[in-house]
């Protein structure tokens, strides 16, 4: 298991996350889209840390899931909001804010 | 406040005043005649900057101690009188805080020992006169002739800046003294700075004191109440003008070409001023007319550089003009506000003190013998042919003004108080006391102030140098008494005996009488030169620059940033995919970017 491993697993799991981000028009769908590309930095944060014999890959991981989780909170307070006031979650309604 | 009160403190206010500058004359008196000028009281230092100190400071000499006794003493006896005039108006109060106003900026413009305080007491009387031309505010007319009136004086003082812009940039100061001494020392006759200067406070002088081609305002400003046609348009700030080129002699007698203009202009304004009020029915622009026409007598004595003669004149002119402006208020007042005198007639009777009161003011005005007129008049048409300046043509036009003068004062007496009253509804009858002792006082002074010529002639000398020598000739002296006394006899013919006489006059002479009666279309005149070509200027470039230009241009570059704007705007489709796919597509750009450049 050498770092191009770890990096293509990364890279992979990264693309997968941004397609699904793109593709689907569920936003919980792509919340979870969102938390698969963060958490494909988490593994190549973590890969890299035992590669180097370092410590800091692992605690910068842990900080981005507690930013995570953070945002998810936030996030998810917002979804079911506009659930409850239009009882339709296709982001593609969604879009008061065009010019 | 209650209208009591506010009327007392004015008059006490004003009174105060009076009883002030009697001191200070009598303080002046005990002094020898050559200590008594230039005494400089500074109160307090305004603005010290490098080379320009600005004192508070007040000058008093034999002239402005003259000025204050006429303006503080006049304006009294108006302010009593307006007590009783003004009873029962609803803004009783503010009139008298207005006439306060204008004697504080008189006595402002008076006691200036600077030009500076000379243009601001001379801005500021022309507002006092402003105020109190509109003070019935919701008669237009009123209105429109305190507006003329402003305008008017404005384009004096405009010339008045200028002139003490160039009196400081040449002399470095704006103090009188200064001024004058650094004048006396440096300057040559009919020096270009002498004539700069001299003709453009004359331009001030002109529009304050109502000479051609300025005097358009003071006819309209009859349209404020009697007392202030009395105080401010006859007595008092009309004087303003002479009392400018008196004051400031040693300028203008540097500049002898100045004086010619001045002469000119008065004598031209006193005959057409004169010629005016032959022909006008409204009691009080006839004696405004009269003011226009006097005041070209008083210029006429400064042009020709016997200034005590024309500060005589201006102090016989105060009191028997405000006692003929208080005497015709008496009358109107009598009659309900009529002031027509076609609708006048037979109140010798019924008014007698008024009557009397204006016979006297009406025989000063025509200058008839022992009366204070024949003595300040004579002494000016006297001058007018034998004084330095003077020649044949001033001083028959002098006399032509004067035998006019005496027509047109007695066509007003003779219509007003003789025959049978002609508005059948009214019940013409004296006033109260308040308004008939003022009278008796001015005419007292009409009278018999022409006894004092020989004491202002030495009073003032110290100011204007050496007194005068006053010309001794009887035949010229005759001629005008007699062109006086040939006016009374020509009114009273034409409109004491038989109106048929009357009517046949005004036909043979039906083209002037129209030319008189119209005021020779001067404000036709500048109607079609000045007023309107600037509405059209205005009205063109409103519509040619305004709307076509600036504000094509400002909509113009508003409408295109807005039609940019949208097109931008577009870009955001308010589709979360759509950005996210824009975000990785630049993300890839920038990736091919690195690992390939």
């Amino acid at each position: 298991m050498g770092p191009n491993f770890v990096l293509i697993i990364s890279a992979t799991i990264f693309c997968i996350g941004a397609l699904g981000f793109m593709i689907r028009k569920n936003p919980l769908i792509m919340f979870m889209c969102v938390e698969l590309m963060l958490n494909s930095v988490n593994f190549l944060l973590i890969g890299y840390s035992d590669f180097l014999n370092s410590m800091d890959g692992q605690i910068f991981a842990l900080m981005i899931m507690a930013v995570a989780a953070a945002e998810v909170v936030v996030g998810l307070a917002i979804i079911l909001t506009i659930f409850r006031t239009r009882h339709d979650l296709n982001v593609d309604h969604i879009n008061v804010l065009k010019g | 406040m209650p209208h009591r009160r506010a009327g007392l403190i004015a008059c006490g206010a004003v009174g105060g005043a009076f009883a002030f500058s009697l001191y200070a004359l009598s303080q002046m008196m005990f002094l020898e005649a050559e200590q008594r000028a230039g005494h400089v009281l500074t109160l307090y230092t305004w603005i010290t900057s490098e080379t320009f100190t600005l004192n508070l400071s007040i000058l008093i000499d034999p002239l402005s101690v003259f000025m204050f006794l006429i303006v503080t003493g006049v304006g009294f006896l108006i302010h009593v009188y307006s007590l009783s005039y003004m009873e029962g108006d609803p803004e009783f109060p503010r009139f008298f805080a207005y006439l306060n106003l204008f004697i504080f900026s008189m006595l402002v413009l008076i006691a200036a020992a600077d030009f500076f305080f000379l243009i601001v007491g001379w801005a500021l009387v022309g507002l006092a006169s402003y105020l109190l031309i509109g003070f019935w505010r919701e008669k237009t007319s009123a209105v429109l002739a305190a507006r003329k009136a402003f305008v008017m004086n404005v384009i004096g003082d405009v010339g008045m800046v200028i002139a003490a812009f160039v009196i400081f940039s040449h002399f470095g100061t704006l103090n009188y003294l200064d001024v004058f001494a650094a004048a006396k020392a440096n300057l040559r006759p009919n020096d270009d700075v002498a004539l700069l200067i001299t003709l453009l406070l004359l331009v001030g002088a002109f529009a304050k004191s109502a000479q051609l081609p300025l005097h358009t305002w003071l006819p309209d400003a009859m349209e404020g109440p009697t007392p202030v046609s009395a105080l401010i348009h006859a007595a008092t700030m009309v004087t303003a003008g002479v009392y400018l080129v008196a004051r400031c002699h040693v300028l203008y007698e540097l500049a002898p070409y100045t004086m010619y203009f001045i002469a000119g202009v008065g004598v031209i304004t006193a005959v057409f001023a004169g010629s005016m009020a032959l022909v006008q029915y409204d009691i009080k622009r006839v004696i405004a007319y009269s003011t226009m026409s006097q005041l070209g007598y008083m210029f006429l004595a400064v042009g020709i550089g016997v200034f005590s003669a024309g500060m005589f004149h201006l102090m016989t002119h105060a009191f028997f003009k405000a006692l003929l402006f208080l005497s015709a208020g008496s009358v109107i007042h009598a009659l309900n506000g009529e002031q027509d005198l076609r609708r006048m007639g037979g109140l010798r009777k019924s008014m007698p003190l008024t009557h009397l009161t204006f016979l006297i003011g009406s025989l000063a005005l025509a200058g008839f013998p022992l009366t204070s007129g024949f003595y300040s008049k004579e002494a000016i048409i006297l001058s007018s042919y034998h004084g330095e300046m003077g020649n044949i043509f001033f001083w028959a036009i002098a006399v032509l003004t004067a035998g006019m003068t005496a027509f047109y004062i007695f066509r007003v007496y003779f219509y007003t108080f003789n025959g049978t009253l002609r508005s059948p509804e009214a019940h013409p009858h004296e006033g109260p006391l308040a308004l008939t002792a003022p009278l008796v006082a001015l005419a007292g002074l009409a009278l018999l102030a022409g006894g004092l010529g020989h004491w202002v002639d030495e009073f003032l000398a110290p100011v204007f140098g050496a007194a005068p020598v006053h010309p001794e000739d009887e035949l010229l002296e005759t001629i005008a008494v007699t062109a006086g006394v040939v006016g009374i006899a020509f009114a009273g013919i034409l409109y004491m005996t038989g109106r048929d006489r009357l009517e046949f006059v005004k036909q043979a002479l039906a083209p002037i009488y129209d030319l008189l009666y119209n005021k020779y279309y001067v404000d036709e005149i500048y109607d079609f030169l000045i007023v309107r070509p600037t509405k059209a200027i205005g009205a063109f470039l409103e519509e040619k620059a305004e709307r076509q230009g600036i504000d094509f241009a400002v909509d113009e570059v508003g409408a295109q940033i807005h039609g940019v704007s949208r097109g931008i705007g577009l870009w955001q489709s308010g589709k979360v995919r759509t950005y996210a796919l824009n975000m990785v597509a630049g993300l890839v750009v920038i990736l091919l970017f690195v690992v390939f450049l």
